[in-house]
């Protein structure tokens, strides 16, 4: 490895001399290594997904929740180390707190990666603390239903637009993804952890910013892309968690919630055969063609 | 006289009245609820068999103004749990947000840890207690009607001093004159509940809440009421219209009008 | 593990991502004496051994109860531990009084785990260094959880910390099916059993050095739980006795008839 810090990576804050903040490259390390994590944007809703390793067979199946809900319709799921990615959920939480307590409204997903944005690159500029060792994806879903403001009294004039601007479109889904730089875009499909080039890779061929997919249509390329990434860690076990946000008309009325788990034996399934189908096209397939 | 110099350039203490040093504090305005302003009036609810009945009228009233007139005093919680304010309607709000925000709280753990009516009854007589403690209350007096632990109808009341009261037939204000005798009747102790039908307990409030729209001079005769069961949750309908109001008698009350006797 | 430019507080990652003093924290936990947890559908157990520091000295506690319904065993630096139990025992309380109802479990570990990851973040603080196996029962049934240094918990069916502790870890592996549908007494048993297994060879349990914490639901009582009982000292004589004769009554059996054969 070229140029490993040498006396310029061995504090926080620190800018080596072409220009790098090393601890953060190396916080970006520890997220390489972690399970992968992919978000999904499709027309009415958010998917999202991760690849827990199992690290020991004693863990309890089904427990260990890895993605985390944040108010009622954003979920938040992180590659790297775990504790960290708690961390960055409980602030999280804090924030959707504070800025219904200010608007009394839920916050846009948009401003929430931008606050988050923001506390995570603040880790990077002192150096009392160290860099988040974990990349978030932050997928939710804005409400463009007319919502009762917090704890509304009454039901407002008769007559006009009561404050708000006639046919401005809101609301919608959003999908951020959150390096430990604090350096955070908009994606339509978003990956990030050992896998991530492989997935990558099978969400661009979705297409996803036709904003076609549906929704359930895809839980299953979700999966698919789950089982497709763990050939990078093919010698562990590992667990399949996927979470998703509708709108208010979709199968979770606009809250965040893990994917039933009927729909979720059913994509394992597919996302399975898809693979061992793959395999026999590599394997078989040039047996039977030798035969002809 | 007083030649001290706290008193130098001072007016005289006998002649204008001692001086009043409460504009000095730096903290800044520290203001305590003296008094309520916009308030909504009773709160009535009766337990049957299979889980509870609540309502409220729709009305806020400035003082003796009747001023707001479809304020749904009944606030859900969750899908086992409703709390029905009166008393203070900015009060309500604030207790409204602070209760939307425990419930954002608490699901964000691992499914199956609820909150139910008993739990947030002990939250909010500890909040209200701790509100009167700082001598700056809440000023609500509120119904918190749901499904206990057990799955078990549940129905409690707290007010603005903390106080906390449980029973079969509840109301709050005016209700608690006007009503509660008649809700009584339905089911007196804890062993009448079991004999009381749904379709008795929601006619025994809404007879009563047609007594208290002739009596209680800040009522209306729009209301909510919800009722609270197992299977079915909580089941609100917040616009509901007292029907066959008529005043036709009143011209045989002594004093109607311009009469004098 | 050697020691390198990148280990000397908890705010600097290695260039390969790593946190070396938090990796150093938990060797500590590694160095105390080995402690175990086995979760059924009814119940949770925590079996310690405790460790004397000279002949004449007393036993480190191992088993803390918190509340009535969850209890914890620690593994490393028994002064943490009392930190974070002080703590723990506060939010119980606290969340008793405010609700009317015992903590869930995850909760409880959830703030431990935040704390103890701020103080793998900051530099005025060291990461604590115990590991923890906090069991209990709420309103979703028993549930064992491992806390580590890291501020990583996990909720787990079995677990083992502590040194020598693969050994047990061996052995819960070995029977992890048996687990969910074991009795008290049955669970007890492989608690004790499996704590054995990580003893070094001239060691035994005893009523001195073995200490033992049950909660589980109940079918009756308040809450429907069974309060978290600590069994140390002579009360878990019969608990030993239960579970180290059968485990030796097959060995004792083959010796007795070789040595017949020899004489």
């Amino acid at each position: 490895m070229t140029s490993i810090g040498t006396g310029y990576d061995l504090q926080n804050s620190v800018f080596s001399p072409d220009g790098r903040n090393f601890q953060v490259e190396y916080a970006v390390k520890a997220v390489e290594n972690g399970g992968t994590c992919i978000g999904i944007r499709c027309k009415n809703g958010i998917i999202l997904a991760t690849e827990k390793i199992i690290t020991s067979k004693l863990l309890r199946p089904g427990a260990n929740r890895r993605i985390a809900t944040v108010d009622r319709n954003i979920g938040v799921v992180s590659a790297g180390l775990v504790p960290d990615g708690r961390h960055f959920v409980s602030r999280a939480r804090d924030e959707a707190s504070s800025w219904r307590s200010t608007y009394k409204a839920p916050i846009p997903v948009k401003a929430l990666a931008g606050r988050l944005g923001s506390y995570v690159q603040a880790y990077t500029l002192y150096s009392s603390v160290r860099p988040f060792g974990i990349t978030a994806i932050v997928g939710g879903w804005d409400t463009d239903a007319e919502t009762k403001v917090d704890g509304q009294v009454g039901i407002g004039p008769a007559v006009g637009s009561g404050g708000k601007v006639d046919g401005a479109k809101k609301g919608g889904p959003g999908l951020y993804m959150i390096e430990p730089s604090g350096l955070y875009w908009g994606y339509y499909g978003a990956a990030t952890g050992k896998g991530r080039q492989a997935a990558k890779a099978e969400l661009e061929k979705l297409d996803l910013s036709s904003g076609t997919l549906e929704l359930e249509a895809g839980v299953m390329e979700a999966a698919r892309i789950i089982y497709v990434a763990h050939e990078d860690s093919k010698d562990k076990d590992f667990e399949l968690e996927m979470s998703w946000v509708s709108s208010v008309d979709g199968p979770t009325k606009g809250r965040h919630e893990q994917v039933p788990s009927s729909l979720l034996e059913e994509a394992e399934r597919r996302a399975k055969k898809a693979m061992e189908g793959e395999d026999e096209e590599t394997g078989s397939g040039e047996g039977e063609k030798m035969e002809e | 006289m007083n030649h001290l110099p706290q008193a130098w350039g001072r007016p005289r203490d006998d002649i204008y009245g001692h001086y009043d040093p409460s504009h000095l504090q730096t903290a800044g305005p520290n203001a305590h609820t003296q008094q309520p302003i916009v308030t909504g009036t009773s709160v009535l609810a009766v337990k049957f068999k299979d889980g509870i009945v609540i309502a409220a009228d729709n009305l806020a009233s400035y003082g003796s103004l009747a001023r707001f007139t479809h304020v749904h005093r009944l606030r859900p919680f969750n899908d086992r749990a409703l709390v029905g304010f009166g008393g203070d309607i900015s009060d309500m709000q604030y207790l409204d947000r602070l209760l939307n925000s425990l419930d954002v709280n608490e699901n964000y753990g691992s499914p199956g840890h609820v909150l139910n009516a008993q739990n947030l009854h002990t939250y909010l007589s500890k909040v209200m207690y701790k509100r009167r403690s700082d001598m700056n209350p809440l000023w609500n007096s509120m119904l918190v009607v749901g499904l206990d632990g057990d799955d078990k109808p549940f129905l409690s009341s707290v007010d603005l001093l903390g106080t906390t009261f449980s029973s079969p037939t509840l109301a709050t204000g005016f209700g608690g004159h006007l009503a509660q005798p008649l809700l009584r009747k339905l089911a007196d102790d804890e062993s009448q509940v079991k004999d009381v039908t749904r379709e008795k307990a929601v006619a025994a409030v809404q007879e009563c809440m047609k007594v208290l729209f002739y009596r209680d001079a800040r009522s209306l005769d729009s209301y909510s009421i919800a009722v609270i069961t197992k299977e079915g949750g909580v089941e609100l309908k917040e616009d509901e219209q007292l029907e066959g109001q008529s005043w036709a008698f009143a011209d045989t009350i002594r004093g109607y009008g311009t009469q004098v006797n | 593990m050697f020691r390198n430019n990148y280990d000397n507080d908890a705010v600097t990652f290695s260039p390969q991502g790593r946190i070396f003093q938090v990796e150093y924290a938990s060797e500590a936990v590694k160095q105390g004496s080995v402690v175990v947890g086995i979760a059924s559908k009814t119940h949770t157990v925590l079996v310690a051994l405790k460790r004397n520091a000279e002949e004449l000295s007393s036993y480190q506690k191992k088993i803390i109860g918190i509340d009535e319904h969850f209890g914890l065993a620690l593994a490393g630096l028994a002064s943490d531990a009392r930190v974070l139990s002080n703590f723990m025992k506060r939010q119980a309380l606290a969340s008793k009084m405010t609700y009317g109802r015992p903590i869930p479990i995850e909760r409880i570990v959830e703030r431990i785990g935040d704390r103890a990851q701020t103080s793998t973040q900051v530099y005025t603080k060291r990461p604590y260094g115990v590991g923890l196996l906090v069991a209990g029962v709420d309103e979703t049934g028993p549930h064992l959880f491992e806390f580590q240094p890291s501020g990583m918990t996990q909720e787990m069916v079995a677990c083992a910390i502590g040194a020598r502790s693969q050994m047990a870890r061996t052995y819960l592996e070995r029977h992890l099916d048996k687990f969910a549908d074991s009795s008290r007494d049955e669970l007890i048993k492989h608690g004790l059993l499996a704590l054995k297994e990580s003893l070094s060879q001239d060691k035994e349990l005893t009523v001195d050095n073995a200490s033992l914490g049950v909660t589980g639901v109940a079918k009756d009582g308040k809450r429907k739980i069974e309060t978290f009982k600590l069994y140390d000292g002579p009360e878990i004589g019969p608990l030993l006795e239960a579970a180290l004769e059968t485990s030796e009554a097959a060995p004792a059996a083959e010796g007795g008839e070789s040595m017949e054969v020899d004489t």
